[in-house]
């Protein structure tokens, strides 16, 4: 940890700016770019102020980044990227992605996610992340260059060896499990969560009406006049208030939405394993009928039913000098194929070791973080229900005086 | 002696002219035979600070028993002005369900305690139904009608909308059957009404209904129900001011009812998606170990949150809607009291229009007009005491309210509080600690 980016490193994303370009179909389009700053941390210790890098960058460049990660490191589990489009909104919040609040949060969201990066013990290492940091101009041709697109596995063959694997680690099922029940606890969660919002606007709001009744109220009464007036005006700033309350709030959405994305990422992880363990049993599997192919020609006995084997005896054997040719490539393809197996169990078992570390890293950071975000949950409440008894004990205070 | 009401000094059956009105300057020894004093007004009393008056600057007898105000109010605030000991004391309590073949209905206990002469008994307790209050209240505009007699709460429940015999609209009702009768008894003349004193005395109050069927006094007779205005010479600048006030009044009473309403029912639209908000975080920890117990939390919180929003909700429904509702009926008997003013204020301008063109050179005034004058002059006299009474009430009454309804809110935000400070320690708690 000590080692890590983050530490010699200060980067903020502080900018966002809209632009407007061709894109690769030489349409018009208008899109949203972040400005990322990074300094040096060490020469402030001298009493110097390093000097400050900056370059722009747009999300989908934050998208080639993340999966360039994500296919060269499959056994970690990588930081995800902020919300593309706006989801789990409740009715004041737009879910244009050009809205400036929603740009914000995307501001603070794309930060977040490089100071992960830059603080991951292995993927803070990567020069094609650092390079993102800090090469203005090539960036993305470096990336491709790397090659990292082929090394990525299709769908298809991981939903392949899903069904078909038959022995993955038991802790890769069980995590898998758990990361789905994971995303669909925290979307049921976000999904209520912004209808309470919605709901709770709605009883602030209808409260500002009262201040508009009293104040016209107000207007024929002798002695109740000043207090019903300033009575009146407390439940406009009661009204008020639930505005930024709510905006507070999306912070903490925003915390339980990063990890609903993060059980999509420990569902990569857990999928690799899957699609390793298949390849391995496919090879494994392989290598035995090749044995037993090889064994039956040394042999001469049929154990297993073959159409060749039927064959050579109805039509005649083969000549002892094919037999020997046979064998001699079987056996090659046997020892090929004992040490792929062997470099496979080993990669195997790399995997394992090194996927298990970061997820017990991921599971750390995990319990922290969400303890974290509903502690300062519990805090906004607190502080809700605050300014409520302040506004109510005002106003009481206004309605004694009638 | 009960079930038969003795002459009582009240302002019944008597003419008017004879009976001197309770708040005249007159001092105690003026006293007309009418009025007999109490026994405690005869004791030394520490008169209240302040010199109260009536509004023309003539200085108020206290002494009289009809007092408008009282020391020892159980219920309402303490803002009363002079020191005088009240001594009739009424609650209503004790709902009970009757079945009977014909019918299904409800009756309240009506405790009365009292040092008054009047009654012949200190103590009383009689069960009455809402028909008995529906009665009084008519015997009194009848008996009364020169005087604003407090609302009772709405005759007629839509069935199916609301259950009559639900718990809480029984006790929305007692509540407001209670603020019924002590809003008479406060009343310096209302209070020494002799069906008043029927009503919380008889044992067997329908045979004094029949029976009474034939009382009916001269003055209720001769003032009938006006549904229409009167156009009137001059009328005085304060009856017309306060039926402007009671107009506007009226409306934002309503505006504020609805805002109300509309409160309440945002407000359990919210409690129904925090029901469903709670259990997930439950869910949540089910999945969890070490975040297990302050997932757990967080959902026990909001259940406890939830607990508190319906408690508000149920408040302001039972105690803060039914007390607008009534304002907005006393505003309505308010305004029918002023046009059968109007109408008496009317008659006599008539009669008076009627002499004048018989041009009769007698300088003798009619007996008849000078009773119309009378009666026009005890009216205004009545209705301006009545109508202080009912601004100082109404100030108090919503004084009351309001402060009701930002303390409900404010033990709502408490307990809430509570609920999110309580758990605050459970989800900083260090595994290690454990």
């Amino acid at each position: 940890m000590e080692d890590c980016l983050a530490k010699k490193m200060e980067i903020t994303v502080s900018e966002a700016e809209k632009r407007t370009g061709r894109n690769a179909m030489n349409m018009q389009e208008t899109y949203t770019a972040y400005l990322i700053e990074t300094r040096a941390v060490e020469s402030q210790s001298e009493g110097q102020c390093a000097p400050v890098d900056s370059l722009w960058r747009r999300y989908s460049e934050f998208e080639l980044l993340r999966n360039y990660l994500s296919v060269t490191y499959p056994h970690i589990v990588v930081p995800p990227l902020p919300e593309k489009r706006a989801d789990f909104v409740w009715h004041k919040l737009s879910a244009d992605n050009m809205d400036p609040d929603f740009v914000e949060r995307r501001r603070i969201g794309l930060e977040n996610f490089l100071l992960r990066v830059a603080s991951h013990p292995v993927l803070c290492q990567d020069k094609v992340f650092y390079s993102f940091l800090t090469q203005e101009g090539g960036w993305k041709e470096m990336v491709n260059e790397t090659g990292f697109q082929l090394k990525a596995d299709s769908r298809l063959k991981a939903l392949n060896a899903t069904f078909r694997v038959k022995n993955p680690d038991k802790r890769f099922t069980e995590l898998k499990h758990y990361s789905d029940e994971l995303q669909s606890v925290i979307s049921h969660l976000l999904r209520v969560r912004a209808r309470v919002a919605d709901r709770l606007y709605g009883v602030y709001k209808v409260h500002g009406n009262y201040g508009r009744v009293f104040s016209e109220w107000s207007a024929i009464e002798k002695e109740m006049g000043d207090g019903l007036q300033s009575a009146g005006h407390h439940m406009d700033v009661y009204a008020a208030s639930i505005d930024d309350i709510l905006e507070e709030e999306e912070h903490y959405a925003d915390q339980l939405k990063e990890y609903l994305f993060y059980a999509e990422a420990l569902r990569a992880v857990c999928r690799k394993h899957e699609l390793m363990q298949y390849d391995l049993e496919m090879a494994a599997q392989d290598l035995t009928s090749k044995k037993q192919q090889c064994e039956e020609l040394a042999t001469g006995t049929v154990r297993t039913f073959s159409l060749k084997g039927m064959t050579s005896k109805l039509f005649g054997q083969e000549t002892p000098e094919q037999r020997e040719a046979k064998i001699k490539i079987l056996e090659e393809q046997i020892q090929e194929g004992e040490e792929q197996l062997k470099s496979k169990n080993l990669e195997g078992r790399d995997f394992v070791k090194s996927a298990w570390a970061d997820i017990e890293r991921f599971k750390e950071q995990k319990n922290h973080d969400l303890k974290e975000a509903l502690i300062s949950y519990a805090v906004m409440q607190i502080s809700m229900c605050k300014k409520g008894i302040q506004v109510w004990t005002n106003a009481k205070e206004c309605f004694s005086k009638m | 002696a009960a079930g038969v009401p003795r002459a009582l000094p009240s302002s019944g059956p008597k003419s008017l002219r004879e009976m001197p009105h309770p708040l005249a300057t007159s001092s105690s020894e003026e006293m007309g035979p009418a009025l007999t004093p109490s026994p405690d007004l005869l004791l030394p009393r520490s008169i209240a600070d302040k010199d109260l008056s009536l509004p023309n600057g003539t200085p108020v007898d206290t002494s009289s028993p009809a007092s408008s105000s009282s020391l020892l109010n159980r219920l309402q605030l303490d803002d009363d002005l002079d020191g005088e000991t009240r001594d009739l004391f009424v609650t209503v309590d004790d709902p009970k369900k009757h079945v009977c073949t014909m019918e299904t209905y409800i009756t309240y206990r009506v405790t009365t305690k009292t040092t008054r002469a009047e009654f012949d008994l200190p103590e009383y307790s009689v069960r009455r139904r809402y028909q008995d209050f529906d009665w009084l209240r008519n015997k009194l505009e009848e008996s009364q009608p020169t005087h604003l007699i407090p609302p009772l709460p709405e005759k007629f429940v839509v069935k199916g909308v609301v259950d009559r015999f639900s718990e809480e609209f029984v006790e929305t009702r007692r509540k407001a059957l209670d603020k019924f009768l002590k809003r008479i008894t406060d009343h310096p003349v209302l209070s020494f009404n002799e069906h008043f004193n029927v009503f919380l005395t008889a044992k067997d109050l329908n045979a004094y209904k029949k029976q009474g069927m034939a009382l009916l006094s001269k003055m209720g007779e001769s003032v009938k129900y006006v549904t229409g205005g009167y156009k009137l010479r001059n009328r005085p600048l304060e009856f017309a001011a306060v039926g402007e006030y009671l107009d506007t009044f009226s409306l934002k009473l309503g505006t504020i009812d609805r805002i109300a309403q509309r409160i309440i029912k945002e407000q359990l639209e919210y409690l129904v998606e925090l029901r469903e908000y709670g259990p997930v975080y439950s869910t949540w920890g089910g999945l969890e170990v070490e975040l297990s117990e302050p997932l757990e939390g967080v959902s026990a919180c909001i259940g406890n949150c939830c607990t508190a929003l319906e408690e508000l909700s149920e408040d302001m429904t039972e105690d803060f809607l039914p007390v607008l509702r009534e304002y907005i009926l006393y505003s309505e008997s308010m305004k029918n009291v002023l046009k059968k003013r109007d109408q008496v204020q009317a008659e006599y301008e008539a009669k008076l229009e009627a002499v004048a063109l018989k041009k009769e050179d007698r300088p003798k005034v009619p007996t008849d007009v000078e009773k119309c004058q009378d009666r026009v002059e005890c009216f205004n006299a009545d209705l301006k005491a009545d109508m202080e009474r009912w601004q100082n009430n109404k100030r108090q009454d919503f004084r009351q309210l309001l402060m009701g309804m930002a303390d409900k809110n404010i033990q709502y935000y408490e307990k809430c509080l509570t609920a999110w400070e309580s758990i605050i320690p459970l989800l900083q708690d260090k595994p290690e600690t454990k």
